[in-house]
This record gives C-alpha cells, structure tokens and sequence, in this order.
C-alpha cells in the first residue's frame, strides 16, 4: 500500500509539473516564441505523455515554425489515440502539401471542404488538385475558397494566378482586382497599427486617439481587437473597453477580446464586470496563466475568495515560480483554513 | 483575417519596418557527393582593392540611408579587353572620411589593379548607391552614371582615361533630394540610344526621421534599430528618353511610369523577358510588392507583376526584395529570376512559363534549406562549366548592434552558393566551393565576370565598411565554355537589352546584356556559358533593336564578338595572365 501511495504522489507531482510546463508553453505561444514554447511542451508531455490537448498544442505549435517533420509526428501520435478527426486531418493535410505529397493532402482535405469549421481547407485543397496537375478540380476549389474566405487575399491570388496560366485573362483580371483589395485592408490595417503605436508613444492620449481611431470597424472583430491591444499596451483601458467589447459581440469565440477586456475592466477597478469577461476567456482556453491569474484576483476583489482559491491553484499549477501568487495562495489557504 | 491581424500586430510591434515571414528553414537532404569544380579564393588584397567602401558608422546605424550599402561594377573603360572596376561609396554625417572616393581600379592584366580615379576625374565621396554602365553617347566608350541621396551623377567618359561629370548639361538633375537607389540603361523605343531608368528607395531627410533608439517601436528582437523603410514615404521611378545629342528627357508620366504603385525600390534590371523584342523592367521592391513594367505596343509602360507572377510570393505577400539574378537555371531558353530576401525568407527563384509570366519554383528548387541571410546582390551563373547555372548571393545583417545582444544574428555573415544539380534542383555548397564562401562580411553590391580572362565566372563583393572581396574562381573538370560579346549596330553600341540562346547538347541556355543586375550593380557584358562536355554551341541571339540573328557552331573555349548582322568578327582564346605565386 505505501508504495502505491508513493507512486501516487510521484504521478501527481509529474501531473502537476506538465501542468506548470503546459502553461508556461501557452504563455510563450501567445508570445509567438514558438521555440521556446516548444521546449514547455516536450517537458510537459515527458511529464505526462497521455495528455492529448497538450500534444495537439505542440503539434500546432510545431507546424507553426515549419518544423513539418516532428509536427506531423504529434499529430500522428495524437490520432493513434484519438482516432480520426477533422481538426487533426487539416493540420496533416496541409502538412502533406508542404512535403508534396498532393495525393495524401487530398484525401484529408476532400471530407473537410464543406466543413463550415475549416472554411480555409477547400483553399488548401485546391492548392493539392494544383500540385496533382488538376487545374479544373483546382479552379473549384479556389473558387470555392474565395467565397468562404473573401477578405484573405492568398486565394484570390492563388485563382488569380491559376487563371492567367490557363488563359482566362479576364476573370484573372477580376481576382487580381479582389487580390489588392484584400492586401490593401492589411497593409492599411498595419499601417494604421503602426502610426497609432508611434502617436502612443509620441504625442497625448488625446491626440493619439484621433489616428488610432482610424483602425475602428464596428464590423470587424479583428481590427477591433487590434485597436483594443494597442490601447491597452499603452495602459489607456478606458478607451480599449469599448473595441474590446464590441470584438466579443461580432466574434463570442474570440479569446484574445474576452482575455483582453477582463484585463482592461480589472484594472479600472470595474471587476464585476471583468469577471463574466475573463470566465469566458477562461473557458475558452482553460490553460492559459494570465487569464486565471486575473480571474482569481478578481474574485478576490470581489470577496469571494471560495471561488478565487480554485482558480489560483490552478493557475499555480501552470506557472508556479510566479512567486507573487504563489505568496498570495499561501496566504489565501492560511486564511481559508483559519475560518 | 486572423493571420494577418496577427502579422500585422506582430510587425507593429518587432517594428523592424521590413517585410519578413518567420520562414524556418527546410530540412537539408543528403549531399549529392557529386564534385563541384570551382573553387573561390578572396584574392582582393593581392590584386590592390584595399580601400574600404564606406557606408555610414561602423557598429552602429542610426539612419536607413547608412544602411543599404553600394552596387559595384566591372567596366572596360579603355576597351583593352580586361575588366577594370568601379565602386560607388557613401559616407558619414558626421562628416567626409578622408581619402573615401568612389574609385576606378584599373586592370593592370596580371592579377593587380591601379586605382586611376583621379587622373580619371572620378573622386567623389557622397551617399552614392546605384551604379549602371552603358555608352549612352554611342562613341565606343562605356559611361557611368551613379545614383546617391541627392542628385545622381552622369560621367562620360570622354575616351582618354577620363570622365567629366555631365549631369547638368544631360538635363538629369531633378528637383529636391532623393535617395536614388536602382538605375539601368534600356533602349526602351529601339532608336539605339540608351535610355535611362532610375528609382529611388525612400523619402528621406535625417531630421525627419528619428535615429535608432528614439523611436521605442523600432527595435530587432528588443535591440533599438533605424526607423524604415515601412513608416516613411516610398520612392518613386522616373524613365528619360535619351534624345541623341547628350540630353535627356523626363518622359515618366508620357510613358505610364508614374501609374506604378508607390514602393520602396531598390535595383532595377532591363531585359526582353519575354523574347517579344521589347525590354520590360523589373524593380526589386523592399517591403512593397517588386514591379515588372512592361513595354506595351504603343510604346508606354504597364506594371504587370502581379499578373505576371513576379510581385509577391506564391502566397501573395510582398517580400523585402534587394537583389536580383537573371538567368536560365532550367536550359529551357527562357530567362528565369532570382530575388533576395530578409533574413528568415527564402530566396525567390521564378520559372519563366511562358503564358502567365513566372512561376516561383524556390520550394521545390531547394532554395527553401537556406533563410538565415539577409540576401543581396545575386546571381544566375555557371560556375564550374558544367552547363548548368548555378545560383550566388551575398548576405549581410543591415543591424550591426543586434549581435551584441543576440549572437544568432551577427551582422557578418558568409556568401550562398547553391550548385544546379538539373532537373530543377540546387543544392547548397560551403566548404565545397572554396574558402572565399564561407568568409563572413556583410556584403551588399556583387558584380560577375572574368577579370582575369581565363574562362570562368568571378565574383566582385562591395562589403560595408570594409575593402571590396574579390573573388577569384579557379575551375578544374574541363568543362567548356563559351564567352559572347555583343556588338550593337542598329542597336545601342553595348548591344544592352540583347538576349542571347546558346544550344549545346539537349540544353538551350538563355542570357541577357544588362546593364544592372545583381544588387545596384553590374556585371560583365560579355555572356558567359559553361557547356560542359558540348565543344560548340550555336548561338541565336535577339538584339535589343528588335532583330534575330543566328550564328551556327562555334567553338568553345573562345571569346566571340559578334556584330549585329554581321555574325562573328573576332574570335579569341582567353589564357588568362600568368599567376603569381
């Protein structure tokens, strides 16, 4: 029995450091350190090899800096144990492109181009039927990329360049023109990025607002989110609630906005506000340090500290060198136990 | 959507101002083992180049314009038959470096070269850039004409060893300041006068830019860098006719130059690329989409990159774009492109494919094993004589301070030589090619030819603060080859514009008299096909004035000088000098 016990403990000290490992990856993943996440990833999966979303992560964390090779082995390893599924299928179909194989990337692709889920796949797709030689299956494709993606330029470049090869001046003519546009709005949203970051740091915050209001699309989430950031890289919450909010309400799915507005809501002290933002957020990615962090100081400020305790050990679990929480859950479990 | 928010906030907030992807590199595949027959030693020392080029501070840069370095070119200014060299140089603001010049080396046939520049009239220290050679005047003798942060420089050359400064009196000064950067000859309407074409990078004034460290937003990996190219106003091109008296006329808007997107131009290389008898102008473009203008039948100029396949990458972004090849790496008798990058970024290579312009085949070449470099001057040539051309570029960090802080990122960096294995792949060459490869300088201008004269292909580096690197290339495996000067009749004297289809064995190999190339630079005028086992070659050749001409079995391991409807006059072997030891 004692060793049972023993090889419990250590299991659970194991678990306990994929988790620390885990969450330390997603940060460096939000950062774009992809390399360095990649190293978390490794330790947390040698602490606990069964755990399938931290190996998914690591897959796409992987596919993310082109590591094809040890990406498509993570992803194969995670559908071994899962089985098929589609999410799986687009990452490893992409990965058949990038190593040629158009007929493997086919196969996983064809049962995803009508999956609203993968609106990007019939793209890849076609791109497969390209490498294939079959520019008519192709053409199809691209077409239907362009539909599901309008403002991604890369299909209508791909279609554009498709059609010139093949002689269709003028509907090559046609994509071209919707090629540019799509690009123009990126370099417009960069550069409306770039000159609101200067007029942040340059001038007041009155000033800066007049040119970082130019990024504003109460239609589109992500230039909203974008302007949001940059509002909060400044520390200007006030003025980042409002595009923050209005990114959740066009895309509810949209972490970054909810992370970002339960951030922006705490620190302007309107925590029962911030709370429903960063539960969502929470919620939807569950092992991510900041956002419980946040969550269980807000549940703090709000005097429920039953629900802050939780949330703190969890959010130890993912980063527990953070000494700051580490001497605050101390303190909360001394006072939990003391009541 | 979500990517390219993401990129954009990414870039906005590396603030590095240039266009990368954050391409990792592909796996390396096995070694072919296969033996590669040149070799390059930096022999620049020996031959006398040992004045550096100067650009801006050394171990810092503050500014754009103290970054992007000089072209540099090889010229036979005496017409003696042997390269001579000429280098463009900038400067400091902190004031003139003594002694700095541009500088005319000229080739004393023994594996030296004597700096003539000022009994040639050519000392000039400012922020020069671009250079372009071409005999504009038709009188037998190559002129220069340099661009620089100010007003670029015309110097006729007067056929006595010496040059006078005819800017003004060709009606080539513009109004203001520009940084021009690209500039080519291109006999554009077929008169045989050489037209000129010029680009510039960025507006840029240094007290309306703030110097690295000012601007918290530009930084490398948290190191402060120079603010630019994105964020400060782009360049423009103009194109002047050439009215055959010595002057020149501003015909950008007449000809449709100006319709061209706004862009951050950088080299500007003319050529019949599409073997229509008409020269288009490719640009490469920093962080904006490169442009292709292409001449119409009417006469004006349209920008067709996109819709010829050579503007952005195959997933349709824009890439810093600073050096440009040109070439047949396929032998299918169509020129094909070469174009560098920033650092983690491929090297683009596009496959001519006839309908629909280019095809970007750099993936599938094998190009996609190497993105550590900052890519720039470049070439499509064969080096060891084996038939098929191979690629070179040079490299070199534009951010001296990075390393100090990141070791990964040292601002000296080696040369890139991928050898053509055929079949549409490259393989890349370190240790393989010779010491002078893997020499690190952070190069910018590359220029190739013979300047030795014994059949093969040399290369001429530019690097930053620091003297030129010549390399010499020593070719074993008896491999032949065949050099082609072409003479222009109808067509401008230089024959610039002129393309070239040599056949041998089952490959037909394309080449084109430019007048730029590479990165600012220019290359020997005189074509150089290896052809390996084949010992004659018939040549057909496209003349810039619009003609075809074809000239059956000539031998290899020859100079022929062919005259513009008059097949070959001169034939020559080339011995090379004696070297020393």
């Amino acid at each position: 029995m004692r060793g049972l016990a023993v090889g419990l403990i250590f299991i659970g000290s194991l678990l306990g450091q994929a988790t620390a490992h885990a969450g330390k990856a997603m940060q460096l993943m939000q950062d774009r350190r992809y390399s360095e996440a990649a190293v978390e990833f490794e330790k947390a999966l040698a602490a606990d090899p069964n755990d399938d979303t931290v190996r998914i992560q690591y897959a796409t964390c992987l596919f993310a800096q082109e590591r094809n090779a040890d990406a498509r082995k993570q992803f194969e390893a995670a559908r071994k144990r899962l089985g098929e599924r589609p999410g799986l299928n687009y990452f490893l179909g992409q990965l058949d492109l990038r190593d040629n194989d158009f007929a493997a990337a086919i196969r996983r692709l064809e049962p995803l181009a009508s999956d609203t889920s993968f609106p990007k796949a019939t793209y890849y797709l076609g791109m497969a039927y390209l490498g294939e030689g079959e520019r008519e299956r192709a053409t199809v494709a691209l077409q239907r990329a362009t539909k599901n993606v309008p403002n991604d330029p890369e299909p209508h470049y791909r279609l554009a360049r498709l059609y010139s090869m093949t002689g269709r001046d003028e509907e090559a003519k046609r994509e071209y023109r919707l090629y540019d546009g799509a690009r123009e709005t990126q370099r417009l949203v960069e550069g409306e990025g770039r000159a609101c970051m200067d007029a942040l740091q340059e001038q007041t915050l009155e000033k800066a607002r007049e040119v970082c209001e130019r990024i504003a699309d109460p239609h589109d989430a992500r230039r909203m989110l974008l302007l949001g950031q940059l509002y909060v890289g400044k520390g200007a919450f006030e003025d980042a609630v409002r595009p923050l909010r209005a990114s959740v309400e066009l895309e509810p799915e949209l972490f970054d906005g909810w992370h970002y507005l339960g951030l922006s809501l705490y620190w302007l002290r309107r925590y029962s506000e911030a709370l429903p933002a960063l539960q969502k957020a929470a919620e939807l990615n569950p092992r991510y340090f900041d956002t419980l962090n946040l969550l269980a100081a807000t549940y703090h400020a709000l005097g429920d500290d039953k629900a802050a305790l939780p949330v703190m050990e969890q959010a130890h679990e993912l980063n527990p060198e953070d000494a700051k929480l580490a001497a605050a859950l101390e303190r909360m479990r001394a006072q939990q136990k003391g009541k | 959507m979500l990517a390219m928010l993401a990129a954009a906030s990414q870039a906005a907030q590396q603030g590095t101002g240039i266009a990368t992807r954050g391409v990792s590199p592909q796996p390396r595949g096995k070694p072919s083992g296969l033996p590669f027959h040149a070799r390059f030693s930096d022999v620049a020392a020996a031959a006398g180049l040992r004045e550096p080029v100067i650009c801006g501070p050394v171990g810092h840069t503050d500014y754009i314009l103290e970054s992007m370095g000089c072209g540099i070119a090889f010229i036979d200014y005496d017409n003696d038959g042997w390269l001579d060299i000429f280098t463009v140089t900038g400067t400091r603001r902190d004031g003139a470096v003594a002694g700095a010049s541009n500088r005319l080396y000229k080739n004393n046939r023994d594996g030296t070269f004597k700096d003539v520049t000022r009994e040639a009239g050519l000392i000039r220290q400012d922020w020069g850039f671009g250079v372009t050679i071409g005999d504009y005047n038709n009188d037998g003798f190559d002129d220069i004409f340099i661009t620089q942060w100010g007003q670029n420089v015309l110097y006729r050359n007067n056929g006595d060893g010496t040059f006078t400064d005819v800017t003004q009196k060709a009606g080539l000064l513009h109004e203001g300041r520009h940084f021009g950067t690209g500039c080519t000859w291109v006999d554009y309407d077929r008169d045989g006068f050489l037209d000129l074409f010029v680009t510039s990078y960025v507006e840029f004034e240094f007290d309306r830019v703030p110097a690295a460290g000012k601007n918290p937003n530009c930084n490398f990996l948290g190191v402060p860098v120079y603010y630019g190219p994105r964020g400060l106003p782009p360049g423009r091109c103009w194109l002047y006719h050439n009215n055959g008296d010595g002057t020149f006329t501003d015909v950008t808007k007449a000809l449709g130059i100006d319709k061209a997107k706004p862009a951050y131009n950088l080299t500007a290389m003319a050529a019949d690329y599409f073997g229509t008898g008409r020269q288009g102008i490719y640009v490469a473009c920093d962080s904006t989409p490169s442009l292709l203008f292409l001449n119409q039948n009417d006469g004006r100029f349209l920008e067709q990159g996109l819709e010829m396949g050579v503007s952005v990458n195959e997933d349709g972004n824009e890439q810093a774009g600073m050096g440009l090849g040109l070439g047949d790496f396929d032998c299918d008798g169509a020129l094909d492109l070469l174009k560098t990058h920033f650092s983690e970024d491929t090297t683009v290579l596009y496959r001519d494919v006839g309908r629909g312009g280019f095809e970007d085949v750099s993936m599938r070449a094998g190009l996609g094993v190497e993105t550590r470099y900052v890519g720039w001057g470049a070439g499509i040539q064969d080096f060891d004589n084996d038939g098929w051309p191979d690629l070179f570029w040079a490299t070199g960090s534009v951010f001296p301070e990075v390393e100090k802080v990141h070791l990964e990122y040292p601002y000296k960096t080696p040369r890139v030589l991928f050898r053509n294995l055929g079949k549409g792949k490259f393989e890349e060459l370190m240790e393989a090619a010779g010491p002078a490869i893997g020499e690190a300088h952070s190069s910018r201008g590359v220029a190739f030819g013979d300047f030795d004269n014994d059949g093969d292909v040399d290369i001429l580096i530019m690097n930053v603060n620091e003297p030129p690197s010549l390399l010499r290339n020593d070719v074993s495996g008896g491999g032949h080859w065949l050099k082609v000067k072409l003479e222009g009749v109808k067509s401008n004297r230089g024959a610039i514009g002129s393309t070239v289809i040599a056949s041998y064995g089952d490959r037909r190999q394309a080449q084109a008299v430019t007048a730029q190339a590479s990165y600012l630079s220019v290359n020997d005028r005189r074509l150089h096909f290896g052809l390996g086992t084949a010992a004659t070659a018939d040549l057909e050749i496209l003349w810039a004035s619009g003609g075809r001409e074809t000239v059956k079995s000539v031998s290899a391991d020859k100079l022929v000088t062919i005259s513009e409807g008059k097949g070959v006059v001169k034939s020559e072997a080339l011995t090379g000098f004696p070297r020393r030891h």
